[in-house]
């Protein structure tokens, strides 16, 4: 092919010209906003983000609201049945009922045991009650009219109310009736180093820490293994690197997936902070006395720094895990026994709570992927010693630290792998051209 | 940061390059050199280590051994350079919308969040995707992609604009778009570089090109100074009889009353005319061409079927 004049491809038609320079920030410095700010409002702008976050509010919700309806139309009956007149007969072998108060439940004595039953068959009583002579060997027998499943749990109710009535009536002690019946309170105090001990109350605020963990990583594991890969997967990689540092990148992709986290624990606990301030009688909530709680600076601080470092190696191993692998997929098989990895302290927690010294335990303990939930566990529980928690507090941080550092490291040169796994010790290797520099 | 000739260096510079994958070396021993405000084509058959150059220079790829600086040290992101590459592997957030995608890239390159935006909607105006500002890249098609990824790229007025063949997977009238763009922004004082199997576009566009070839520059200078190492002319002739094999020149083609010849050193059109009627061949027509650089591909690369998969 030649040419004997040089050839133009002709203009098409006048265009708009390109837009004049415009006004520039300094480079670098506002990234790490920019980057969080992105990640972050991509991921709660996304449909698909509130229909999975709400779901479990919204199940929570309609759970609630059937327990509230529940509730009410179970108190309504027992009101109802309370004021209700129930007819009912008896017969008492054991001599321990009294006929005033049976009377004054609506009850009468029977004398003929076939007429009584007869009764209740032919609709003439409600029910009749058949007290054995030995009561502490023999059941109460109890015949009624078919109520239903559940209205038919009256019967037993009236037919023992009868009996602990009568009995309170012949005792004629309640603080009796009650040593008898079991029915006292407690309290209890413990003493360590000559100080009142907190007991579970000062157990309850640390083990919030591994409560946050879990959520944490349950929630975001998943996010923080694709986010690393969707920059492979759509070969943005390359944009990427030639306009910000990756560190930048994955330290704004860690700070957003906690913001989108803290969103969705946000979410999650609002309906029961609501059904708690506002409905805690009808939902049947506990009545959470909060001055028993003991919050203690030195085991609170442990916690916390164990809640972040167990973060940060977490953090670290997914997305280096993202960096390696060419696809979702292809992580999938390696992310689901390391989720696995964090459960497995809980097939030993008794072991861990009554024997923190067991070999188990000590590896569980210092074993960095078991090593959070570990010694949470046991800082809740107060087996968790000073050194202990600080070497597991130093390894933690450290480990995380350089996995952060590796995945950064994978990261970069991972994400141009497009169609294959990577090999770490290739990307380390000297005259490489995946080495660092 | 200013990109620019430094009095030591020009704006590119690469020496001694050399790149081993393992036991394969893809490029042998490289040096080249791009000044400021101009463009330069990087051409080569597949696999002959362009885009392996290209991440090098840009820090992607670490060097086996070698020097490749930009503006007089070697590239990184930090640095705040205005710097504009598109790679070959083409993608962006495809999940997000195109207005999103952009403003952040903009955002990332130093400009403003208003400033992205306004720059983003003209510039879709100008390559006909106003409407898709809130479409989601995956709902539009490879050559509209294209055009966002090449709107990303230019968005902060690059001084320095690395193009991977940025005219792959678009149809003849968005190439032209496309190569105006490119134009536009070398007329803005941009030095480009530019990696493609287009030679029109390189003819059109560039000053000067690099071929590689076996992990070695064969070519290296201005697009005449290649067209002319390569053969330089070519006699182009309609004739009847058969063409004779001479010393004065190679036959590249013949056939069907059409043939055209490169004259060797030392041969010009008369003696080659003489040597063609003295063999009896009756000449028709005879024009004097010079050698297009799809010719000098082909002649560098030596098979054809290297050109057909480019």
């Amino acid at each position: 092919m030649t040419q004997n004049t040089s050839t133009q491809i002709p203009s098409p038609a006048p265009a708009p010209a390109t837009p004049p320079p415009t006004p520039k920030r300094p480079f670098a410095g506002h990234n790490l906003g920019t980057v969080v700010e992105f990640e972050f409002t991509r991921t709660v702008k996304k449909r698909r983000f509130w229909i999975a976050t709400l779901a479990i509010p919204v199940v929570m919700a309609i759970v609630f609201a059937l327990i509230y309806l529940s509730n009410s139309s179970t108190a309504a009956s027992a009101d109802a049945q309370k004021t209700a007149a129930m007819s009912f007969t008896y017969t008492d072998a054991s001599g321990l009922i009294t006929p005033a108060i049976a009377t004054a439940m609506g009850g009468r004595q029977a004398s003929d045991l076939d007429k009584a039953l007869q009764d209740v068959k032919d609709g003439a009583t409600d029910a009749y009650f058949a007290y054995p002579a030995d009561i502490a060997t023999q059941p109460v027998k109890v015949y009624g009219q078919d109520q239903g499943i559940f209205d038919n749990g009256k019967y037993d109710a009236v037919a023992k109310q009868l009996l602990t009535a009568s009995a309170q009536a012949t005792i004629g002690s309640p603080q009796l009736m009650a040593a008898a019946s079991g029915d006292v309170k407690t309290e209890s105090q413990t003493f360590k180093d000559g100080q009142p001990a907190g007991g579970f109350g000062s157990a309850v605020p640390p083990l919030m820490f591994l409560l946050i963990f879990y959520v944490s990583i349950i929630l975001l594991s998943n996010q923080m293994l694709n986010s690393t890969l969707e920059e492979k997967e759509n070969r943005v990689t390359e944009m990427i690197l030639t306009t910000l540092n990756p560190t930048t990148l994955i330290i704004g992709k860690v700070i957003a997936l906690f913001m989108v986290g803290l969103v969705q624990i946000l979410v999650f606990l609002t309906p029961i902070a609501v059904g708690y301030a506002f409905f805690r009688d009808k939902l049947a909530m506990p009545d959470l006395d909060l001055s028993t709680l003991s919050f203690e600076p030195g085991t609170m601080l442990v916690g916390a720094l164990l809640l972040l470092g167990g973060f940060t190696v977490f953090t670290g191993v997914l997305v280096a895990i993202g960096a390696v692998m060419p696809t979702a997929k292809d992580a999938g098989t390696i992310f689901g026994p390391l989720m696995a990895l964090i459960f497995v302290p809980f097939y030993a927690m008794t072991l861990i709570i009554s024997d923190p010294h067991a070999p188990i335990v000590q590896v569980f303990t210092y074993f960095p992927l078991s090593a959070p939930v570990t010694a949470l566990l046991r800082n809740g529980f107060g087996t968790l010693s000073p050194v202990e928690a600080t070497i597991v507090i130093a390894e933690l941080f450290i480990i995380g630290f350089l996995i952060l550092r590796l995945a950064v490291h994978l990261f970069r040169y991972g994400s141009i792998q497009y169609s294959g796994k990577l090999s770490i010790a290739g990307t380390f290797r000297k005259h490489s051209p995946l080495s660092g520099k | 940061m200013t990109l620019g000739d430094t009095a030591a260096e020009p704006l590119v510079h690469i020496k001694d390059f050399r790149m081993d994958f393992g036991d394969t070396t893809v490029i042998k021993d490289l040096s080249f050199d791009v000044r400021a405000g101009e463009t330069f084509g990087f051409l080569g058959s597949n696999g002959s280590g362009k885009t392996t150059t290209l991440r090098a220079l840009l820090g992607i790829y670490q060097p086996t051994a070698g020097t490749l600086h930009i503006g007089g040290k070697p590239f990184t992101p930090q640095d705040g350079a205005r710097l504009g590459y598109l790679p070959e592997e083409r993608g962006l957030y495809k999940k997000e919308s195109v207005l999103d995608v952009m403003v952040y890239f903009g955002r990332l390159k130093g400009l403003d969040k208003n400033h992205a935006k306004t720059w983003s909607r003209d510039y879709l105006e100008r390559v006909d995707l106003a409407d898709k500002a809130t479409t989601r890249l995956d709902k539009l098609s490879g050559g509209q992609q294209q055009k966002i990824q090449l709107g990303v790229t230019i968005m902060n007025d690059p001084e320095l604009l690395i193009l991977d063949e940025p005219t792959k997977g678009f149809d003849p009238v968005n190439r032209r778009l496309l190569m105006d763009i490119i134009e536009d922004q070398k007329l803005a004082g941009a030095t480009v570089i530019m990696v493609t199997h287009q030679m029109e576009e390189v003819e059109r566009l560039c000053d000067r090109v690099i071929l590689l070839k076996d992990g070695t520059a064969r070519a290296y200078g201005t697009v005449s100074e290649v067209q002319e190492q390569f053969g330089g002319t070519v006699y182009r002739l309609t004739y009847t009889g058969t063409v004779p094999a001479s010393a004065l020149y190679d036959i590249v083609s013949a056939g069907g009353g059409h043939a055209e010849l490169s004259p060797n050193p030392g041969a010009d059109e008369t003696a080659v005319l003489r040597e063609l009627i003295g063999h009896g061949v009756a000449v028709k027509s005879f024009t004097t061409a010079r050698t297009s650089l799809d010719e000098v591909f082909i002649k560098v690369y030596g098979e054809t079927h290297d050109m057909a998969e480019a």
